[in-house]
């Protein structure tokens, strides 16, 4: 993942203890969030990058963009989120230019919206065609948890469909003022992710987040063969 | 005279009343005192009215007023006029179809959840009920343009247009405007792609680079693309402008406008801004989130007469070459090209009143203008009518 190196350029002479602290407070990672307009996409990225539940939100046009730094481990990282217009025709010809050097790839469905969910393994076919770099770590998050009596995805359906992908499934609500924390900790699962995916090194996730379903999820993201087929 | 002084006199003989902020910040208060003895709303309003009162009605002559400062300068007399920028006659509109016609549209599925995220756009503080009554007739009001006209698809943008136009004018003129202005002015944001959307958006570039080299440069190194200002443009800046006078007035200045006015003002927007930008870290993400923020303080009159002065200067068709090289790095031209070209031929044959601002030309590959001409002699009065002077085929 040589694109992780090369956030940052120091063109001064400068010492190298000293340049590998710069880089290091100021690593930057572009994580795209994508799927069907009107899951949540807009309201999960809000949630995390300013902690609540937008009051009113709008239709995305074209691509938006909001930042977070957080601590990974004594680091102090930067992530980029990018979130994406649903519609169709953007992705087709606006969303391509952002699908260059993505660190990290959220797709988003809405667990009371099975279209939302059948219409996946396009978004990742597409990502894919998109994307040279297979190997960057993407997950699969259902939201508008909070909608109970509504849910028309079946976890155990979703979490077969992450496995085949070999992504983590979360589900989550960005609405739920309780689930807040739990929006916190799948970006942040990404951030550790993506904070250890020396080029080296096998990519492992290191949180541990209370839901066995979900820790499930991540194991065998790390351990599985990535399934590479794209039929579309 | 040249059309470039001429316009830039025509923004100072209307003063400040509408762009205070640009008078607090201009050093030399002699002028800035002048021009606010020179601005007078009434004697607007007045003129206005007299041209009003005219049969038939001189339009160029109201073009002109909604491009200059303070532009059409209220609701009542946009409810008027803006009918008549766009000759449509408010006597004379068509009925609305059923609900099961208007429902059973391809698109009728993402308007609505466009619509009900739509929030943002009414006036704070308004009624529950009432704004849920307009938000009803929003729908209506986009679903009778998209059943009326076929071949035109809905874009998540396309509503936020649509619900200035409720806002002012009510739900049935506001589906004789929209519905014009989508055979024209939105024409190109509405085929099923957004290829043609695309080329404009390759115009700002070349507008850029034309006044400030170093910043188009600065900008290319960035890689910061155009997208920042695609929802400016499909928008008409109703979606980042918080303020709907604001909004309305630049809604004035694009109804009397050349359709790629609205990408010059973003030109305009981006240069005013340049300082900021360039002390920016030169890195996609740090420019898209500068620039993807309309500051809502902006000296907005001074804009528009920016805009108005660098379309004088580079008119679209000296550009075109720029922007098409511009296209062309930025994607594989030759799919595009074969695209383009089957929806050329397949929209001429749909209706040949509609033009779009790009048109193909087969035999080169090239794109070209087919509706104006720069050439247009530009007399000395008829500054403004050099805004405003391809003619429609309505
Ligand atoms: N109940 C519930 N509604 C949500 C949740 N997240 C978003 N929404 C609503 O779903 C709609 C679409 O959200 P948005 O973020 O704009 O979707 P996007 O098109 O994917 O960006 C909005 O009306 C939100 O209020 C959630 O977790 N629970
Ligand atoms: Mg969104």
């Amino acid at each position: 993942m040589s694109d992780l190196n090369n956030t940052d350029l120091h063109e001064e002479p400068e010492s190298s203890v000293t340049v590998i602290e710069k880089q290091a407070q100021r690593r930057i990672f572009k994580i795209i969030v994508i799927g069907d307009s009107n899951v949540g996409k807009t309201c999960l990225t809000y949630r995390f990058c300013s902690s609540k539940f937008p009051d009113k939100t709008e239709a995305t046009i074209g691509v938006d963009f909001r930042e977070k730094t957080v601590n990974v481990e004594g680091e102090q990282i930067k992530l980029q989120l990018w979130d994406t217009a649903g519609q169709e025709r953007f992705r087709k010809s606006m969303v391509q230019h952002y699908y260059r050097n993505v660190h990290a790839i959220v797709f988003v469905y809405d667990v009371t919206k099975m279209s939302s969910f059948e219409n996946m393994p396009g978004w990742i076919c597409e990502c894919d065609q998109h994307n040279l770099n297979r190997d960057i770590p993407r997950i699969l998050v259902g939201n508008k948890c909070d909608e109970k009596e509504k849910i028309a995805v079946n976890t155990n359906l979703a979490q077969k469909f992450a496995d085949s992908y070999n992504m983590p499934l979360f589900e989550t609500s960005a609405k739920d003022d309780e689930k807040a924390n739990h929006v916190d900790a799948i970006f942040m699962t990404l951030a550790h992710k993506l904070k250890n995916a020396k080029p080296m090194m096998p990519p492992y996730l290191t949180v541990q987040l209370g839901d066995n379903a979900q820790r499930r999820g991540l194991e065998r993201a790390s351990t599985e063969e990535r399934n590479d087929s794209c039929s579309c | 005279m040249t059309a470039v002084k001429e316009i830039s006199m025509i923004s100072k003989r209307f003063g400040d009343e509408f762009c205070s902020e640009e008078a607090s910040k201009n050093n030399n208060s002699r002028q800035s005192v002048k021009r606010n003895k020179e601005f007078n709303k009434s004697e607007k309003w007045q003129n206005i009215e007299k041209t009003l009162e005219q049969d038939p009605v001189d339009v160029s002559s109201l073009k002109q007023f909604a491009i200059s400062p303070g532009g059409l300068l209220d609701d009542e007399l946009r409810k008027e006029i803006w009918p008549k920028l766009l000759d449509v006659d408010v006597d004379n509109i068509p009925p609305k179809p059923g609900i099961e016609v208007l429902h059973g549209h391809r698109d009728y599925n993402q308007v609505v959840l466009d619509v009900n995220r739509s929030l943002k756009r009414f006036p704070p503080g308004m009624d529950e009920n009432i704004r849920l009554g307009l938000q009803d007739q929003l729908v209506d009001l986009i679903m009778r343009v998209l059943v009326n006209h076929d071949e035109l698809h809905y874009y998540q943008g396309y509503h936020d247009i649509c619900v200035t136009f409720l806002l002012v004018v009510g739900e049935d003129v506001a589906f004789a405007l929209v519905d014009k202005l989508s055979l024209n002015h939105l024409r190109d944001f509405m085929d099923a792609n957004m290829d043609r959307t695309k080329h404009i958006l390759n115009y700002l570039y070349p507008i850029v680079g034309k006044s400030n080299p170093e910043l188009r440069e600065f900008m290319e190194r960035s890689e910061v693309g155009t997208v920042f200002s695609l929802s400016w443009l499909i928008t008409w800046y109703g979606h980042v402008l918080n303020d709907l006078r604001q909004i309305v007035r630049f809604y004035d200045f694009f109804i009397a406008c050349h359709p790629l006015m609205p990408i010059y003002l973003a030109a305009a927007i981006v240069l005013h801004r340049a300082d900021e930008i360039l002390a920016c870290e030169c890195e996609m993400c740090f420019v898209h989130g500068l620039l993807s923020k309309i500051p809502q303080d902006l000296p907005f009159e001074q804009l528009i007469s920016k805009a108005g002065d660098l379309y004088l200067q580079y008119p679209p068709a000296d550009l075109a070459y720029d922007a098409i090289l511009n296209f062309q790095k930025t994607q594989s031209y030759a799919k595009a090209r074969s695209k383009n070209l089957q929806k050329f031929t397949r929209n001429k044959k749909i209706d040949k009143k509609h033009w779009f601002i790009f048109d193909h030309d087969r035999k080169n590959g090239f794109l070209k203008f087919t509706f104006w001409t720069v050439t247009t002699a530009v007399v000395s009065a008829a500054v403004i009518a050099y805004l405003r002077s391809f003619e429609w085929e309505w």
